[in-house]
């Protein structure tokens, strides 16, 4: 696993964190958890994520590759970015 | 329409002018016409008035002819003509044209039968000397309020909680299993309130206070006898319906005026009412400044086909902000959207234009299953019955296409609709609008979290459904929720009655004409709702009735700015401090950090969600309503005594 996706991972995570964990500070967030299903981000988090995504690596992404695969847990987005980078 | 308030000592005592007149002061806006007291062994009543039928002769309290029933009352009485006659016939003597009077004579006759014989928005109290009891009631639907609590064997009763708190005697504390109402459903279900000990009257029930006990009966259910097909003459009966609900709620010494939204319910009451009105219709409406929320141009539109003089308040993001704190006062609870405002700032404008009675649309979604609530359950029980099913979801899309909005988003509101509860849990219909609502309970503080151990508001509708309730469709069963939760807890109080009578105005409901409910109830669900397209049989009605030119615009929800009031330029000044650290954790029920993490949210502009925006509002109006009622005495100038219109004191023995 790169540093890269390693990077991606922590600094999602504090997005994450700081935007949608404000209100549950005991909550336990690991790379795999699958965000929408554990009621961390809804619909409009992850167009959220998407605009963080673009604005801190510059990654772009087509209608077609917003999907669980790509963006569903921690681990995803890590491999996601790096991937496109 | 007014407002009413009173003390019911159990050993006999008496009631303090002076006690009352404080009461009265606090709910004065309610009625700023005039005012009057009652005060006799065992009991004391005040009524604000607002004038509105026998403008002379119609000052309360009232009494029969010997003195022995008295009644203080807030409400109309349509049908009074007809039940007066009735009365007159049966040799009862009116000294009045009011229709307060029926209600003396009415209880006199038939007792707590005469509840079935009135159509009508009400509450009121009857007090009757011969039993030395106190009898209260309230209408079919809760239209008009009627808040009542028990403090040392006495029983205080006030149409606004501030009365009550304005007694001196009854201090005002928090009930967390109320805010936990507020914050599932939107609103505290009567019984319940927010504030510990003080009940709401419900709808449709009335309660006798005698001896130092306290019996409440329903004496109006909701029921849905549903029939298989529509009858032959399912329209013309509607018709006749509406005429005559409409007719009826002109009646009043005043010109009567009309919300108008543009929307169908509004234009149909609207209609109607511009037939039966002798003078030209005076009609008003609501806007936002927001160009994409200005619906002014479709107001204009819909109030010039049917002939109305119209006038439209348009109001922004500062206008809502600064009266929030307003709006709550008067709401007397928090509240989860700032929809109150508009309304509110409505019926200041209706007041200003010298109007203080309207007509308004309320109740046709609930009885014509209007709402896209009631669309969501017919396609999430489609959708539930071929659960692999990828093309049913798509449904909606076509439900609800603004979040649809491409391919992002689309997915997860399918998701949302589809895992939220299995349909034979008797709430399937609500527990998507459920479950977003609850989402504000992770800003709870940990105490105020462990104070609702035990605390299963959710259960607790589930044991209090009526018990036909299993018998009913799912779209009858979706009506019911929403006609005996919502609407009276929130759209006839919070955005009804609490918001138009801030400015004496009073509200008239044609829809909510009982017999229009219970033609509405009987018909077959698919005329209400048919496929995806709503208030089917009312609009093939309105086809009938309406210009070709109104009606067109396609049905709106009714949006209001949220947290975007409270930050920015031109935020208020309040919001900062009561949304600090230190008074957050003060106020006991949020939790300071996670409210600071909001806060942070809404500054840079991120909060754009429905659910953090409800969150931002539920915390806001929350710190506000702790701010004005607890551990703060209500400062409301008391009424002056010696300007009474009415003074009756009855002293023991007389």
């Amino acid at each position: 696993m790169s540093t890269l996706e390693a990077d991606v991972r922590a600094r999602v995570r504090s997005f994450l964190e700081e935007n949608f964990l404000y209100m549950r500070p005991d909550f336990v967030l690991s790379d795999d958890d699958r965000l929408l299903e554990r009621g961390v981000v809804d619909s409009m988090g992850v167009v959220e994520i998407l605009n963080f995504l673009e604005d801190e690596f510059g990654v772009k992404t087509a209608d077609d590759e917003i999907s669980e695969a790509n963006l569903g847990t921690l681990n995803a987005i890590g491999a996601f970015v790096a991937s496109k980078s | 329409m007014c407002g009413i308030a009173g003390i019911a000592p159990a050993d006999g005592g008496e009631v303090l002018l002076e006690t009352l007149a404080c009461m009265g002061g606090a709910i004065r806006h309610r009625g700023p016409d005039g005012y009057g007291f009652f005060t006799a062994p065992g009991v004391g009543f005040v009524h604000l008035r607002l004038s509105i039928v026998d403008l002379s002769g119609g000052a309360q309290p009232l009494t029969n002819e010997d003195g022995t029933v008295v009644v203080t009352f807030n409400g109309e009485i349509y049908n009074h003509p007809e039940l007066r006659r009735e009365l007159e016939a049966r040799g009862h003597t009116f000294r009045t044209r009011s229709d307060t009077e029926v209600l003396v004579h009415g209880y006199e006759e038939w007792g707590v039968e005469m509840l079935h014989r009135l159509n009508g928005q009400f509450a009121f109290a009857i007090w009757d000397a011969s039993k030395r009891s106190l009898f209260m009631a309230r209408d079919r639907f809760g239209i008009r309020p009627l808040f009542y609590t028990i403090r040392n064997g006495r029983l205080y009763f006030a149409s606004e909680v501030k009365g009550l708190f304005a007694s001196g005697e009854v201090p005002a504390a928090i009930d967390p299993a109320g805010l936990d109402e507020v914050f599932t459903f939107w609103a505290a279900r009567a019984p319940r309130s927010g504030f510990a000990g003080v009940q709401a009257l419900e709808p449709g029930s009335w309660a006798l206070w005698r001896d130092g006990s306290l019996t409440t009966r329903r004496w109006y259910s909701l029921n849905y006898p549903e029939a298989r097909e529509e009858p032959l003459d399912a329209l013309g009966e509607l018709d006749e319906l509406m005429h005559d609900s409409v007719g009826m709620r002109m009646r009043a010494d005043v010109p009567v005026g009309a919300y108008l939204s543009g929307g169908l319910d509004s234009t149909i009451t609207s209609t109607l009412a511009a037939e039966a009105s002798p003078f030209q219709l005076r009609s008003f409406s609501i806007t936002f400044e927001d160009p994409r929320l200005d619906e002014s141009r479709f107001q204009r539109a819909v109030a010039e086909s049917i002939g109305t003089e119209h006038a439209i308040a348009a109001i922004g993001e500062t206008a809502i902000g600064n009266s929030f704190p307003d709006v709550v006062w008067h709401a007397e609870t928090p509240l989860i959207r700032t929809a109150p405002a508009p309304m509110y700032h409505l019926a200041r404008l209706t007041k200003e234009s010298g109007i203080k009675v309207v007509l308004s649309g309320e109740g046709a979604d609930e009885l014509f299953l209007g709402y896209d609530l009631f669309k969501e359950v017919s396609v999430r029980r489609f959708c539930l019955r071929q659960p692999e099913s990828t093309i049913r979801p798509r449904l909606f899309d076509r439900l609800y296409p603004y979040l649809a909005d491409g391919s992002r988003g689309g997915e997860f509101w399918r998701k949302f609709f589809l895992e939220a509860g299995a349909p034979d849990d008797p709430l399937f219909s609500h527990l998507p609008r459920f479950e977003l609502t609850s989402w504000i309970r992770q800003f709870y503080a940990p105490d105020f979290a462990a104070s609702l151990a035990g605390t299963d508001v959710r259960a607790d509708l589930r044991d209090s459904l009526p018990e036909q309730f299993p018998s009913w469709s799912p779209l009858n069963r979706a009506s019911y929720l929403e006609t005996s939760i919502l609407l009276p807890q929130y759209l006839l109080s919070s955005q009804g009655d609490r918001m138009a009578m801030a400015h004496g105005v009073e509200g008239r409901f044609p829809f909510l004409d009982h017999r229009l409910f219970e033609f509405a109830a009987a018909l077959p669900t698919r005329s209400r709702l048919q496929g995806l397209k709503e208030k089917e049989i009312l609009h093939r009605w309105a086809r009938r009735i309406l210009p070709d030119s109104a009606g067109a615009r396609p049905k709106q929800p009714y949006r209001a700015p949220d947290a975007s009031s409270f930050f920015g330029p031109g935020a208020p000044s309040y919001v900062q401090e009561l949304l600090s650290g230190e008074t957050i954790h003060n106020s006991g029920v949020w939790a300071p950090r996670a409210v600071a993490g909001l806060v942070k949210r809404c500054q840079s502009g991120r909060v754009t969600t429905f659910r953090e925006n409800q969150a931002l509002v539920a915390i806001l109006s929350t710190q506000l309503w702790t701010q004005r009622f607890m551990n703060n005495p209500i400062r409301s100038a008391a009424l002056d005594v010696n300007g009474a219109d009415v003074l009756i004191q009855n002293k023991a023995g007389s």
